[in-house]
């Protein structure tokens, strides 16, 4: 049984919204991540997945639970033993045009992570490296004097993709990387990170509301509504199994680029919007969209289990659609 | 093109080893580079500058253009009008003019500068210390500014004045710009902490957090060097601002120490010859008082929109 | 006839401190009545551009005609004034955009500005205007209408803003709506409900639809005919069938094949274009995509291609038709 990399245990994280009003951005979530693999984390906005991931790296200090890396428990690291800890731990951001320091060089921009840890000798070593940084997703050597905004979107995204490298880490959270580019480039980027992570063993935790996306690029899968985690299974077995029925509607209302396919699909429309994550009540988050919403749902909130090998669920009625008997 | 020949070779593929696609055409324009050439458009921000270097040079070299010594008094020669000999005229005192202005320019644009310098220093420090520390930090750095700024300024001034200076004979310049810095870093120290506040959570000053950055890192490489901005329109404006309060004061006869001319006590002086029709003593001071109100205002004008990344063209 | 909108050879530029940005370089094609047209294209090929011509809507200068007609039932709009087509707009032709939070009025209810997009076209008393703007947010499918008419925009959420969006501009019965990005910034459930409701509204009323996306899918799903653009021209067109089921310009082909299925096999590579699209501040003489193209030839690179028709709805501009080209990649992937 391989060890995981990180454990995640039972995260929460509240944002104080004044007039004594909480918003539990994320919720109490727990899953494992395996080294060397691709975690993607989706669901809608407001569902707590880009908060998720920045307390997972503690950019934001959890309220509550655990994240274990090496054996020990990140949150309660010394600020000196996380700047160490940070080293293996690195993020990509969504934003190209917000990523990035406009009034930095890109070869500064680069180095920072260097610079920070003083992980060099000499200029000459300092340069070097980000030249070797820079040729790795694909740019070159001209470009490191040149600032951020004579770069396109991709570009960019690719700048901040050398940074994260810059200091060999071993865990990259990916936040949204894709969603604020084109189509075609995304294609390049997700392939530039595929390539990344078989040259260098890197884990992913791939954050996205694309699930088309993340089908293609994570092993694992864990959707994600209101601060809670609603299911989790491997890639194939969610997209082909799905059981949730915030799943089941969230796949059939990805519109498929193929008109005939499309044009027959049989699709589970939901009703409203997404609800506002401020002070929650204990139910099931999805019970206001659920068309299997009982009573039950409404007072109880599910649990999250195992309810085939490898496959979690939250859902009261799991069992029932399990067995075919809902549709 | 229906009437172009087609040959056999225009259909070969073309091999490439890299592709050419990322390379960048246009030239590159660093940032201040392109804030200079906005702001030369705007006629009027020029003019400005213009104006401000001339006075510049001119309180440099002036006091020594006319030939006479600003302190030289002849008693043969009081308040004389402009004239070919005396250009500004002359005081009751005897004492030339044009010497008397430029000198006073220099002394004014002196005092203006260091005490906007040292109300930006302050405040740069002040503010961003209060922005990126934690909320209580920041609630209890910033009411303490709060109260200080609400001492009446002029109250403080005077006190100060009155308590270092020597009867009758006017302030010592350090004395003077203490007194007007003392509460003028406050809107610096707010406008630096608004930036600050609003640039940490910019998402390289994250990306900068999760690479391991402290806070005064972020605060030095990122926030800082993208606030020059403001700051520095905030500067230019808060020089004519010193200028005035320094005039002022002088008015009050707490101005600079005797005989150092400033264009507030030059005005003052002016003053006290109105009644007699002698207004060329009070105009000369006041015009050039006014004129580096205007050039600086119109320059931190110019400055915030050329920096406006909105009106971008 | 039965052509709504016929834009001929249209060209806009742009121009900037250092020089002309080319951003659309001659640009034909037709709308028909109820049909709907998907505009698409990465970001910089110039379909925002082209729509936002249609309506007048970019700022003279540095924007600028630089040729070419716009054809709306029988005049040419690249001649109206402001004043004329203040007239069109929202009237005759309506434009959708991504983010309704910036198209929208905070300060003001609803009601009012729905009220008041009616009163600008129609004659109508006030009594019978808030009659109307009730039907226009029923037609829409917003719960509650008569509650939520005297709501502020703040107060809905992302979709229903959208609809509130759609219902103004579907006030005055428009012959065309443009809709530019119009789902881009919502969630995907919420995507696929406006996106039906699209699709009713023109059931119901045969309005053109004009849709400029990037998002395949979505073109799947709605669109009957399909124009693909690139750094300012148009490379493909062909109605939705013929586009994803038969593509001849390579851009095409690799741009769904960039795209990933949740029918696709996981172990598939997705096909990424390397580089970025060329500047148009110097566009290149011939073929936009040559930098870009692995099937690019020798001629590509100085010589803008023809247009070639493969069906009587379907053209390409691409050398690779040309009875010369050696390359006979039907069929086969890239």
């Amino acid at each position: 049984m391989v060890e995981p990399l990180i454990s995640v245990r039972n995260v929460k994280k509240y944002f104080d919204v004044g007039k004594g009003k909480t918003l539990k951005a994320v919720d109490g979530i727990s899953f494992d991540i395996y080294p060397g693999e691709t975690f993607g984390l989706v669901g809608e906005s407001g569902c707590g997945k880009s908060t998720a991931g920045r307390t997972i790296i503690r950019l934001y200090e959890p309220t509550d639970g655990e994240t274990i890396f090496n054996g020990r428990n990140i949150y309660e690291l010394s600020r000196h033993e996380m700047q160490e800890v940070r080293r293996d731990f690195q993020m990509i951001f969504q934003d190209p045009y917000a990523s990035l320091n406009p009034r930095m060089s890109v070869l500064d921009i680069i180095a920072e992570p260097l610079d920070i840890h003083k992980a060099y000798k000499n200029h000459r070593e300092r340069y070097n490296r980000v030249i070797e940084l820079l040729k790795l997703v694909g740019l070159n050597e001209e470009h490191a004097q040149r600032f951020p905004h004579e770069f396109s979107g991709g570009q960019r995204q690719r700048i901040g993709i050398a940074r994260a490298l810059a200091l060999n880490p071993k865990f990259i959270v990916c936040d949204e990387p894709i969603s604020a580019l084109d189509v075609s480039i995304q294609a390049q980027v997700v392939n530039l990170l595929k390539k990344l992570q078989k040259e260098f063993g890197l884990t992913y935790l791939f954050i996205a509301h694309d699930l088309s996306m993340v089908r293609y690029i994570s092993d694992r899968v864990g959707v994600m509504y209101l601060g809670h985690m609603m299911e989790l299974a491997t890639s194939e077995e969610l997209y082909n199994n799905p059981i949730h029925p915030y799943t089941q509607a969230l796949l059939s209302a990805i519109p498929i680029p193929d008109p005939e396919i499309q044009r027959n699909r049989h699709r589970i429309m939901l009703e409203g919007d997404v609800p506002s994550p401020i002070d929650p009540k204990p139910n099931c988050r999805f019970v206001d969209r659920c068309r299997h919403a009982t009573e039950r749902c409404r007072r109880e909130t599910p649990e999250f289990r195992e309810i085939k090998e490898n496959h979690f669920v939250a859902c009261h009625r799991a069992d029932e659609i399990l067995r075919g008997s809902l549709k | 093109m229906s009437d172009m020949t087609y040959t056999k070779d225009m259909f070969q593929k073309v091999k490439r080893e890299s592709y050419h696609a990322d390379e960048i055409k246009r030239p590159t324009i660093k940032y201040w580079a392109d804030v200079w050439r906005r702001l030369k458009m705007n006629k009027l921000a020029m003019a400005g500058l213009i104006i401000l270097i001339i006075m510049g040079i001119m309180s440099i070299i002036g006091p020594h253009l006319s030939g006479f010594d600003y302190k030289e008094q002849d008693y043969s020669q009081v308040n004389i009008r402009p004239n070919s000999t005396y250009w500004f005229g002359t005081d009751e005192l005897g004492r030339d003019l044009f010497s008397r202005a430029w000198l006073g320019t220099r002394y004014s644009l002196l005092i203006g500068i260091a005490a906007a310098l040292i109300d930006f220093g302050i405040g740069v420090i002040y503010g961003g210390i209060a922005g990126i520390s934690s909320r209580k930090v920041d609630a209890i750095m910033m009411r303490i500014a709060e109260v200080i700024y609400s001492i009446p300024y002029m109250l403080v001034v005077v006190l100060i004045s009155v308590v270092f200076s020597t009867a009758g004979s006017g302030t010592s310049m350090f004395v003077l710009i203490f007194a007007m810095t003392i509460t003028g870093w406050v809107p610096m120290a707010n406008l630096v902490r608004g930036q600050v506040l609003q640039l940490r959570e910019f998402e390289y000053s994250m990306a900068s957090e999760s690479l391991g950055a402290s806070k005064g890192w972020i605060l030095r490489k990122h926030i800082i060097p993208n606030s020059f901005g403001p700051i520095l329109v905030n500067v230019t404006l808060t020089i004519p601002r010193a200028i005035f309060s320094e005039a002022t004061l002088s008015f009050m006869g707490l101005g600079l120490q005797l005989p150092k001319p400033s264009l507030g006590t030059l005005a003052n002086d002016g003053l006290a010859v109105m009644p007699i029709g002698l207004f060329y003593q009070i105009l000369i001071p006041s015009i050039l008082i006014s004129l580096i109100m205007f050039s600086f205002n119109v320059l931190g004008d110019g400055l915030r929109d050329a920096l406006d990344p909105r009106l971008r063209k | 006839m039965g052509k709504l909108l016929e834009v001929k050879d249209l060209a806009v530029s742009f121009q900037t401190y250092f020089g002309e940005v080319e951003a659309v370089r001659g640009v034909s094609f037709h709308v028909d009545k109820g049909e709907t047209v998907a505009l698409v294209g990465e970001s910089g090929c110039g379909k925002s551009v082209t729509a936002n011509s249609i309506m007048q809507l970019l700022p003279m200068p540095p924007a600028f005609y630089k040729n070419g007609q716009i054809i709306f039932e029988g005049e040419d709009i690249v001649k109206k004034s402001d004043k004329e087509m203040q007239k069109i707009r929202g009237n005759k032709i309506s434009m959708i955009f991504q983010d309704p939070m910036t198209s929208l009025n905070p300060t003001m209810k609803i009601g009012k500005q729905i009220i008041e997009g009616i009163l600008k076209h129609q004659k109508l008393s006030r009594h019978e205007a808030k009659k109307k703007a009730i039907e226009m947010l029923e037609l829409v499918s917003v719960p509650q209408p008569e509650k939520r008419i005297n709501q502020y925009p703040h107060e809905f959420s992302g979709g229903m803003r959208q609809r509130v969006m759609i219902a103004l501009a579907m006030v005055s019965n428009p012959e065309l709506l443009i809709a530019d990005e119009p789902t881009t910034a919502l969630d995907v459930t919420v995507q696929a409900q406006i996106l039906d409701l699209m699709k009713q509204i023109q059931d119901k009323l045969g309005t053109a639809i004009i849709l400029i996306t990037h998002d395949l899918g979505v073109v799947a799903d709605i669109s009957d005919r399909v124009i693909v653009m690139y750094a300012g021209k148009i490379m493909e067109e062909g109605t939705t069938d013929e586009i994803f089921k038969n593509p001849k310009h390579p851009y095409t082909r690799k741009l769904l094949g960039s795209v990933p299925r949740l029918d696709m096999d996981r172990n598939e590579s997705l096909h990424s274009i390397e580089g970025t699209p060329p500047d148009l501040y110097r566009p290149p003489k011939g073929c936009p995509f040559f930098d870009r193209c692995d099937k690019a030839m020798v001629i590509c690179k100085d010589h803008m291609p023809n247009k070639e028709y493969h069906s009587d709805s379907h053209y390409s501009y691409c050398w690779l038709n040309h009875p010369m080209a050696k390359a006979a990649d039907e069929g086969s992937e890239i």
